[in-house]
């Protein structure tokens, strides 16, 4: 029964993390964290490649709980680490970190197909990361405020000085169609 | 159409902003025309990567200051005594599994080695040399008596060892087993008389283990042997008789040949169903007219009655080895045949003597 009743904090926290609520990311980073440290400082890795590992994981698991499908079949706990240990022989892997392989890291991994989707929305961030990053003034701003920020186009165009929100709009659709270009030669669909 | 005002409409429609008329049109465009439609995709995959870039950054703003605001060094103290555990812990393992093999290697090479001097302990334990350890409390009354009547010489020491022998020449050439007369000092021929003359051995064959002795006493007078050696393979079933010492006295002992192979198949000699005691080695063993066969060697102690005679064959190999002139004829004719037992033992119990041996 005390299995079970983890399982329904863990869901309860989960659904927390999904609506964005900072208290759940909090506690499931503070009680989650200090287990995957150890393991990386046992196996000779630093403080920052555990930071590192760890919130990839957590990214990993925050993408993963915005989608319907996804249910936790096994402790949240359990699950990190899972990728935690899974991310981390890949870096190993690619030589990225020059360490050799600890033996017990050393087999098939759970969480394999959770992956591949994780794979692909990274390659994604990390060129829109690029694109974004190679934009330059206003557009980056005007866009992060529109799309990520939901602000709409009369209080951007206020902030930018624009005489109406149809100057604005069609300043914004200016980067957005420069964005396009960037992220989709980079990327194809 | 341009870009700007494609955009725009793309925007509009996602976004809802469009009349009903106005979304048709849009729609069926789309249908119709694949560039538009690509274009609609192409926006609603930009819009949506750049919400998720923005969440994803968002959550990474927030957990590095959850990270921040951690208690990095206590999390560092109670992560770090581990690793130094686990090697240490490692280490012990590594000195206790060589430890351990270490003994297992020891214990099992012990084991066969013991187990290998067991079976051949076991093999030569079921063979056993039929001589016998003499002492003083079995010298016969018969003995003394002899001893007194004919003024010989009997050593007052009884010997260590004692076997059987026989006479093969007329000039005082005995044949006895080699391991009765291995590693002796000195030996004795004593005959039923209790007569004891000293010998000396002239030639051994550890391989048949015959051995050939010499009576070196120049009071030694002897009679014409009465019996041949049989050089031809007794069959099984063939009645043999022997005459021997397992006991200061001459003792006759009957059977028959069960086999034509001796222990673990050695070629060379006779398996035979006789009582054969300690002290019987040596002694002749005789077919139903009186000739030898073979030469009483052993037993075997796992089984009764299972005793076993060198065949006279490796007696004729050694004698024809012999130098011949020295020797005499051993080749003699045979005057026992027609005789009932009985009287072939009074003749036959003169040439059989028993072999005390010094050490």
């Amino acid at each position: 029964m005390k299995h079970n009743l983890n399982i329904e904090r863990d869901r309860e926290l989960l659904l927390g993390l999904t609506r964005n609520d900072d208290k759940a990311l909090s506690t499931i980073y503070v009680e989650n964290f200090p287990a995957v440290l150890r393991m990386v400082l046992q196996h000779k890795g630093s403080e920052d490649d555990a930071k590192d590992l760890f919130q990839e994981a957590m990214i990993v698991l925050y993408e993963k709980a915005q989608t319907s499908e996804f249910d936790l079949y096994s402790k949240l706990k359990t699950y990190l680490y899972a990728i935690c240990r899974h991310l981390w022989l890949k870096k190993l892997q690619s030589g990225s970190w020059q360490l050799s392989l600890p033996d017990e890291l050393e087999e098939v991994l759970p969480a394999d197909n959770h992956m591949e989707d994780h794979d692909k929305k990274d390659e994604q961030f990390r060129i829109m990361e690029q694109s974004m990053g190679s934009m330059g003034e206003p557009c980056k701003t005007i866009l992060e405020d529109y799309y990520i920020r939901k602000l709409s186009m009369a209080d951007i165009a206020e902030k930018f000085g624009y005489t109406n929100a149809e100057n604005a709009k069609n300043q914004k659709y200016k980067c957005l169609m420069r964005l396009k270009k960037l992220f989709f030669d980079k990327y194809k669909l | 159409m341009n870009d700007s005002n494609l955009i725009r409409d793309i925007e509009r429609y996602l976004e809802g902003d469009m009349n009903m008329q106005e979304k048709a049109a849009f729609e069926k465009l789309c249908q119709s025309d694949p560039v538009v439609n690509e274009q609609l995709k192409a926006h609603q995959h930009i819009t949506a990567q750049l919400e998720s870039y923005g969440r994803r950054l968002a959550l990474q703003e927030k957990m590095d200051q959850i990270h921040a605001s951690l208690d990095m060094d206590m999390l560092r103290n109670a992560a770090t005594p581990a690793p130094a555990r686990v090697i240490s812990f490692r280490r012990r393992l590594l000195t206790n599994v060589a430890a351990a093999a270490c003994i297992a290697l020891v214990t099992s090479l012990t084991t066969i080695a013991l187990i290998q001097k067991a079976n051949r302990q076991k093999t030569t334990a079921q063979y056993e040399d039929v001589r016998r350890v003499l002492n003083n409390i079995q010298r016969s009354q018969n003995a003394l008596i002899n001893d007194i009547n004919n003024k010989k010489r009997v050593p007052a020491n009884p010997g260590t060892y004692g076997g059987t022998g026989f006479a093969i020449t007329d000039n005082g050439y005995v044949v006895t087993n080699y391991h009765v007369v291995a590693g002796a000092d000195s030996i004795y021929i004593q005959n039923t008389k209790g007569e004891a003359y000293k010998a000396t051995s002239v030639f051994e064959d550890i391989s048949s283990d015959l051995a050939i002795l010499k009576i070196t006493d120049s009071t030694f007078r002897s009679q014409p042997i009465p019996y041949s050696v049989k050089f031809q393979k007794a069959l099984r079933g063939e009645k043999v008789f022997t005459l021997g010492y397992p006991r200061d006295e001459i003792v006759y002992g009957e059977g028959y040949i069960s086999a034509q192979t001796g222990f673990n198949g050695d070629s060379a000699a006779y398996q035979v169903s006789i009582p054969v005691n300690p002290g019987n080695s040596g002694a002749p063993l005789m077919d139903a007219k009186g000739d030898i066969v073979g030469i009483v060697t052993g037993k075997q102690t796992t089984a009764d009655g299972i005793a076993f005679a060198v065949k006279s064959a490796q007696l004729k190999r050694l004698l024809e080895e012999m130098p011949k002139e020295k020797m005499g004829k051993w080749n003699h004719k045979n005057r026992l045949e027609n005789l009932t037992r009985v009287e072939q033992i009074k003749k036959l119990e003169d040439f059989v003597y028993m072999v005390k041996v010094y050490n």
